[in-house]
Formats: C-alpha cells, structure tokens, sequence
C-alpha cells in the first residue's frame, strides 16, 4: 500500500481545491500522524492578521507560526505574544534583510497587484539562509464576480564563494466565480505549483534581495501566463470537447470537405 | 466532524472518473480497509448525483444510474433495453440484469422522447447517456443526460450533466444543468458550473417539441459560459494581478530603494 501521506497528498490534488483548508482539517484528523507533512507541505489561502505595533496588516503561513501566533514582519514582534523566551525570530544579519526584502516586495506587490498585502519572512539556515514571500489579493470587480490571488514562494539559499544557489518553489493559489440569474454559478478554482533552481552572484546582502526578487518576479509572469492558459483556455476547452455547440454532423461533414480539399492540393 | 461525515465530503467533492483513485487514497490514508461500510452510503449517493454510467453484461451502450431509475436495493432499470440491473456502487460494475419492461401512463411519450433525446445527444454529445423515467407517482418525467471525457494520462476530465423534470399535465419543464471540469497536471483545478432553466411547452407537447426546447436551453446555457470565461479572464483575473507594471518594464532591482511608492511608480499615475 502506498504511503499515507502521498495518498493524503493524491487525495488533495484531486478533491475540490476551494475546501484544500478543511480537506486538510479532515485528513488530520482521520490519521493524526499526518499533521507534521501536511501543515509543512500543502498551501492553503492565507489569513491576514494586524499587527498591533505598526497597525499594518501582514499574511500568516506555517514559516511565521509558533504554536498559536504569527510573527508581523513590520513590528518582528508575535501577535499574540508568547511566552518570554518562546518563538524563534532571525539573527540580526537575517533580520535586516528580511526588513529590506519586505521594503523590496511592498514595491513589487504595489507596481503589480495595486493593491493587496505581501509579507516576506526569512530564517537562518546551516550554509546560508531561507525565507518565503506571500502575496495576497482579493477583488470583486462586480457584485456578480469575484476573486483571489495567493502567492507563496519558498526558496532556500545556499551561500558559495560570490554566488549563491537558490532554490525556489512557487505555489499560487487562484479562485475565480460568477454567480448571476442569467449564468447560474460558476466557480473556477486552483493552485498551481513550480519549481526552479538558478546559480546568481553576490557582492553583499542587498544582491540576495534583488536576485530573490528577479526570480519571484520571472516566476509569477511565468505563472501568471500558465493560470490563463489552463484556466480560460484548457477548461473552455474541455467543455467544449464534452458538448459540441454546432450539430456533430455538420462539423464532421466540415472536416470530411476540409480534407477533401487538402489532398485536393496535394495532389 | 464525524469520521463517516469527513469521508463522505471526500467522496462527493470526488472529479469526474476519479472514483477508484479516490477511494484508493482514502484506504491507504486510513491504512486498513474497514472504510468500506462508512464509504457505502456517500458512493450510493455519489453514483445517482453524478449519474455514473456503466455498461451492461452484454450490452452496447452504457446506461445511467440515478435515484429515478432506482429500483432500491441497488438495482436500477433502463427502458431502452428493457432491462434491470444490480449496481455495485463501489465498484461502479453492472450484474445481475433482468428482463424489465416499464408500467407508466406515459410509456408512449418516454419511448418517443428517447428517440428524440437520442437524435439530439448524438449531434452534441460526441460520447454520452441518457434515460426518461416517470416519477412523483407517474405524474411527471425526469429526463437525463450525461455526457463524459476523461483524459487522465494528459491530466484533465471532464462531465457534462442535464436533468430536466417535465410536468406532462401542464407544459412545464425545470431543470438543473451542472459541468464538472477537473485538470491536474502540476497543480489542481476544477471548474464547477450550475444552472437553472424553467421553461414551458405547453400542455400534451410531443416529445419533438420537448427536446427541441431542451436544445435551445442547453445551446444558450454553452454560449453563456463561453462568454463567461471571457468577462472572468478580462474582468476578475485582470483586476488581481498585472502581466507588467504600467511602465511595461520589468522591476530594476538593484535601485528598488529608489522607487517611492505612488510618485515614480506608474510614471506619474492619478492616485
């Protein structure tokens, strides 16, 4: 039999992507040995809370988390507070990039999103250092439509002699839907998931933040151009294969004199 | 949440032609086969909701299972074939058929309206099923159509379902049309539409009549969500998130200290 936790992870790639968050309450609570892999490996809709010091909102994920408070990337105070000596926050080298990368990304999020809330957390690591950077947006252009946008990237970055190499893996989250008299409901919902690896110089601190910052921006308008090819391309497609709006005959009939013509040509 | 209630949420949010797969992950995930008895109910509901169609030992085409053709006890009839059935809902298999011939003031009509739902599906359904079963004490006809593709090895598959409740007495047909969409390759989306049509037809229409009106619906309803993706694609989609910022440049990140938000950015942009 296969293992638990990559059926838990076929089973949430295959049910529907809107409930993922209460899919993953119901597989913890199914097989509670699961809890660990799934709350580090699967990606839900972020949750924005305020922090209380800046009075700005940031985005919580599993990587800002100790038990039941989130770290604010503005104040790098925990909301609620933990218990004196709890909750692991970045060295002082760590933390003053993860200031300059969360100055860095509030740009990005503003020159692309116009709106929305982005929140970049980092942690020390071994041979160099990772961290994650969300993105948030939610509109409702009209009162029938709606939609979300959720950006989490992950990389890791691993120092070398006036390089580094990263390694960044992006999920982005999209759910869209109509509701109206004339269409009924309509819900198109997902994530999509990629992965890229790449080798940059580095003179100092501040090249970490814009090399992140040129592979985040590749990635989401690779992504971006992705979510519209499977979203309005491949699903209309698909409808479109189950029912045929021109008669069969006729489009077959079509098809048949197409032919006819070409090897008419090529004769 | 209950045990068989959190499962039973798995199995009815299951995509089309993923019913083994799910059920395959949901015993590995619970590591024992004892979900069996907890699954059974949610796949009975599951199979008539969806109607799933199976082919019948020694039959041709396939058949459709909801809870009008139901006879109880798992087993379920087809007029065309003139046959019953036993259903094994986990399996989605066919066995057991018997001879089976339909007792129903309007058996004319449901003949003639499978004729004329037959001629229609073939010419808009490349692959698809259909029934007409009276129902509510034979004082009206349900009519279903489902029409399936699935595609796994390219990651998609997709279902097509209509089901129309037509009031002989007064003319009056409703029904719920529902597509299912689900495409997983690197990720996980799914697009589910429903809606609702009423129409009338007229007291005593012929069944010509009846299909012809369900057409026209169903044509509408396609052309609709066509359009539909088009408003989402230029409208919500759009309004998320740009392709480029409005100076059609890429970010220069080596000077990202210099931009100030809402002056330089957007080359003077009305705020």
């Amino acid at each position: 039999m296969a293992d638990p936790i990559d059926s838990a992870l076929d089973l949430l790639r295959r049910l529907n992507p809107k409930d993922v968050k209460s899919n993953v309450d119901h597989l913890i609570s199914l097989n509670p040995d699961l809890t660990e892999d799934l709350l580090e490996s699967v990606d839900i809709p972020l949750t924005v809370k305020k922090c209380p010091k800046t009075k700005r909102d940031f985005l919580c994920c599993d990587y800002n988390r100790d038990g039941d408070s989130w770290r604010s990337p503005w104040s790098n105070e925990w909301v609620p507070p933990v218990d004196e000596g709890e909750g692991v926050v970045p060295s002082d080298r760590i933390r003053k990039m993860e200031i300059r990368a969360n100055e860095a990304f509030d740009v990005y999020r503003e020159l692309y999103f116009e709106g929305g809330i982005s929140s970049v957390y980092l942690w020390d690591m071994d041979d160099g250092f990772a961290g994650c950077i969300l993105l948030k947006k939610a509109v409702s252009p009209n009162p029938q439509s709606s939609g979300s946008w959720d950006s989490i990237h992950v990389f890791d970055a691993q120092d070398r002699a006036r390089t580094a190499h990263y390694k960044l893996t992006s999920t982005v989250i999209l759910s869209l839907g109509t509701d109206s008299d004339a269409l009924g409901g309509m819900d198109l919902s997902g994530n999509m998931v990629r992965q890229v690896e790449s080798d940059m110089a580095v003179d100092d601190d501040t090249s970490h933040v814009a090399n992140i910052g040129k592979m985040v921006e590749d990635m989401e308008l690779k992504m971006r151009n992705l979510l519209q090819e499977v979203y309005f391309g491949k699903a209309k497609d698909v409808v479109g294969d189950l029912r045929s709006i021109p008669p069969l005959s006729q489009t077959n009939r079509d098809r048949a004199t197409q032919k006819e013509m070409i090897s008419g040509i090529s004769r | 949440m209950s045990r068989t209630a959190a499962l039973a949420s798995f199995v009815e949010s299951t995509p089309p032609g993923e019913l083994t797969d799910v059920t395959k992950a949901i015993k590995s995930i619970l590591g024992d086969d004892s979900a069996q008895s907890d699954l059974a109910p949610a796949f009975q509901r599951y199979n008539e909701e969806q109607f799933a169609t199976v082919k019948l030992p020694g039959g041709s085409g396939e058949v459709l299972v909801s809870s009008y053709n139901s006879l109880g006890n798992d087993r379920y009839y087809d007029v065309e074939s003139q046959s019953s059935f036993a259903f094994d809902h986990a399996t989605q298999k066919a066995s057991g058929v018997k001879s089976y011939v339909l007792e129903s003031t309007h058996s004319d009509l449901v003949k003639s309206l499978l004729k004329s739902l037959g001629i229609h599906t073939s010419e808009h359904y490349p692959k698809s099923s259909l029934g007409v079963y009276p129902t509510e004490d034979d004082s009206q006809l349900a009519i279903i159509t489902v029409a399936n593709k699935y595609s796994p090895s390219n990651f998609w598959n997709g279902r097509w379902r209509s089901s129309y409740i037509y009031t002989p007495s007064s003319g009056s047909i409703s029904g719920i049309i529902k597509v299912d969409v689900h495409y997983y390759e690197d990720g996980n989306v799914r697009l589910l539409t429903n809606k609702v049509v009423q129409f009338s037809v007229g007291a005593n229409a012929g069944a010509s009549e009846i299909v012809r009106q369900i057409a026209n619906a169903e044509k509408k309803y396609q052309e609709d969500l066509n359009k539909a993706f088009g408003s989402l694609s230029e409208g919500a989609f759009k309004a998320l998130r740009r392709q480029l910022p409005i100076t059609r440049q890429k970010i220069e990140w080596e000077k990202i200290s210099g931009y100030r938000l809402g002056q330089d950015i957007g080359g003077g942009r009305v705020r």
